[in-house]
């Protein structure tokens, strides 16, 4: 060897002692008996941010996603009197930059106590959700929080024409089977 | 009067002869024919169910050390998993190269699996009559047979007619062929105290030292284990079948059932050498204060029938502690690469056990009993087998980790100086510092180029 012995070359005692004794091979053992151990007894749910296994067994178990996830959409209902809070204002079809809302509406006379007004009332509600790309234009457009995206994203059809939603459909909202095996 | 009686364990129970309506001393068909034929069909059963439910097992742990959950469709907790796999195999079309050699690819994963299952017939499951069959020499007889194995690696690779089992199973065979003699060196220290090649008889001589041969031969159990893991293709050592690397080595061509004869082949060799370790190192089917020995009083199970099946579950119980090492050791660490592989097995692996021989044989000559001309006289005669005292178990026990250890340590560290890979930091040292010299050696000839510019 040419080079002289600095103090870096040397070994220490404790670096031959772990070498020897093979401790760093021992460390990564632990590491994953933790981990296999923690799999065992830890239960698995939302509330444990730091649990050791997180995968979500889906379908078995309902996929969580956030709140303001952008999913299918939804027309709201008055709470107190089950109507329609729509009032056909046509924005959400405006704001749409892929044009999948159709608003259909006429104008009736309304009898508000003296005057007689005449106001748009909702009939027909298009939405196509496989033009649809979940922006949230439409929501955020919607002055009476009327339409919304909900966070339910099964949205597979069978057929085509099952993708132009109604008013009821998007009232209601879809029903779909729940895998329970 | 004591061997009689041991030898009389091993035979046919009594109502295997009132099947064949024989007289014990010369019951031939009982003894001979159908008793070895239950044993054999049982054992064949368990350790192949066994040897499913430990793909099984491999992958839930693997899942689990990965934090995720392994199989969970199939069955509860995907426990039928290795039903859907086995039906799957036998169920996949069976692809024969065109240009492979027939008979010779046919015959490998036969070979392989005859191999692996043949050894099963000498392992000591349990105690009295849970062995099929207890040979004289057992642990040669697994060694020799585990070696028969590697003719099925290279029957496979050959006759694949492929470049990459070419390659994987002449890596495999060099390897398997290496670690095998690490692993003979390995046991014979622990033999020396047991005096006999005999399964039984080992766990036989631990049980009359009073001690598990892992406190006397550390080292040679640590030899063990590492050319164990050699041996069996497991990683860190699974280069020839790691799945990046030479796509699946010496079975890529193989697919269906005749893979899963290979997979059990290897699952196989890994139930095998964990029972060997077990029997050799760990005390075999005892465990004190169940069966073999006492512990505080409590004595050996005094039915026979439930000490042989307490026996079979302790047994059963030190080789899955061996076999979760095995899984623990793959999903842990990197493997090695083929060359540092082959020189950990020849120059680490082989040196270690000579030494362990030398040295274990240089304590057991100084502690004879003086009458036999040893220097400590650590040992008493027992019904003609020397047996340790209790000072003598304490003597081994030291001289194994205290002094033959570091021994042995410093000789390969000596032996494995010009290595490359081992002087490492001192190879980056000299590069650097060369690399400073010739920095330097730059700096000072940059002016002259500048002058016989300027002229």
């Amino acid at each position: 060897m040419a080079a002289p012995k600095t103090p870096a070359a040397k070994r220490t005692i404790g670096e031959l002692l772990r070498r020897l004794l093979l401790l760093d091979l021992f460390k990564g053992l632990m590491v994953t008996f933790r981990y296999n151990a923690r799999a065992l007894y830890e239960t698995r749910d939302g509330g444990n941010p730091n649990q050791a296994i997180y995968t979500e067994q889906y379908p078995l178990e309902a996929a969580r996603v956030s709140e303001r996830f952008r999913g299918a959409p939804r027309l709201n209902l008055d709470p107190e009197n089950g109507s329609t809070l729509c009032i056909a204002c046509d924005l959400c079809a405006l704001a749409c930059p892929v044009d999948c809302i159709e608003v259909g509406s006429i104008r009736r006379e309304v009898r508000e106590g003296e005057k007689v007004n005449k106001k748009k009332v909702l009939t027909t509600f298009t939405f196509d959700t496989s033009r649809c790309m979940f922006c949230n234009l439409c929501s955020e457009a919607c002055p009476t929080d009327c339409l919304e995206l909900t966070q339910s994203f099964e949205l597979a059809v069978y057929h085509r024409a099952g993708f132009r939603w109604d008013r009821e459909m998007l009232e209601k909202g879809i029903n779909y089977v729940r895998y329970a095996k | 009067m004591q061997d009689i009686l041991a030898t009389l364990l091993f035979v046919a129970p009594d109502w295997v002869l009132s099947v064949t309506r024989e007289r014990r001393p010369n019951a031939f068909w009982a003894e001979y024919v159908l008793w070895p034929a239950i044993q054999i069909l049982v054992v064949l059963f368990i350790v192949l169910t066994l040897v499913a439910y430990l793909v099984y097992l491999e992958r839930k742990v693997s899942a689990f050390m990965q934090a995720r959950l392994g199989p969970m469709r199939v069955g509860p907790w995907g426990l039928l998993q290795p039903l859907a796999d086995g039906i799957k195999l036998l169920l996949k079309e069976d692809i024969i190269p065109i240009k492979a050699d027939r008979a010779v690819f046919i015959i490998a994963p036969i070979v392989s699996v005859v191999a692996a299952l043949v050894v099963l017939a000498v392992v000591p499951w349990g105690a009295a009559w849970a062995t099929i069959a207890n040979v004289n020499i057992g642990l040669l007889f697994i060694l020799a047979v585990s070696s028969v194995g590697v003719l099925g690696l290279v029957l496979a690779g050959w006759g694949s007619n492929s470049k990459y089992s070419l390659l994987g199973a002449l890596r495999s065979s060099a390897q398997m062929v290496s670690y095998e003699i690490g692993m003979g060196l390995s046991i014979i220290g622990a033999l020396m105290f047991a005096r006999t090649l005999s399964m039984s008889g080992i766990i036989d001589g631990q049980r009359l030292d009073g001690i598990w041969y892992v406190f006397f031969q550390p080292l040679g159990f640590l030899v063990y284990a590492v050319s164990a893991l050699g041996e069996t293709n497991r990683a860190p050592f699974d280069l020839p079948e790691a799945e990046s690397e030479l796509v699946a080595g010496y079975h890529t061509e193989y697919s269906g059932f005749r893979w899963a004869l290979f997979f059990m082949a290897e699952y196989s060799a890994m139930i095998v050498t964990s029972a060997v370790a077990v029997t050799v190192f760990l005390g075999g089917w005892m465990f004190p204060g169940i069966t073999g020995t006492s512990l505080f009083g409590f004595g050996p199970i005094a039915n026979p029938t439930v000490h042989t099946f307490a026996s079979i579950v302790v047994f059963a119980a030190k080789i899955m502690a061996l076999i979760y090492a095995y899984m623990w050791f793959r999903w842990t660490w990197p493997r090695y690469r083929y060359d540092q592989l082959m020189e950990l097995g020849w120059k680490w692996m082989i040196p270690a056990g000579l030494a362990n021989i030398v040295l274990t044989g240089i304590w057991y000559v100084l502690a004879l009993p003086k009458a036999q001309g040893g220097v400590f006289g650590f040992m008493r005669e027992v019904n003609s087998r020397l047996v340790p005292t209790g000072r003598g178990i304490i003597y081994f026990i030291v001289t194994a980790f205290v002094v033959t250890i570091p021994i042995v340590w410093g000789m390969l560290v000596t032996i494995n100086r010009r290595s490359r890979d081992f002087n490492l930091h001192e190879q980056r040292q000299l590069q650097s510092q060369l690399r400073r010299e010739r920095l330097e050696k730059m700096l000072q000839e940059q002016p002259r180029p500048a002058e016989t510019a300027g002229d």
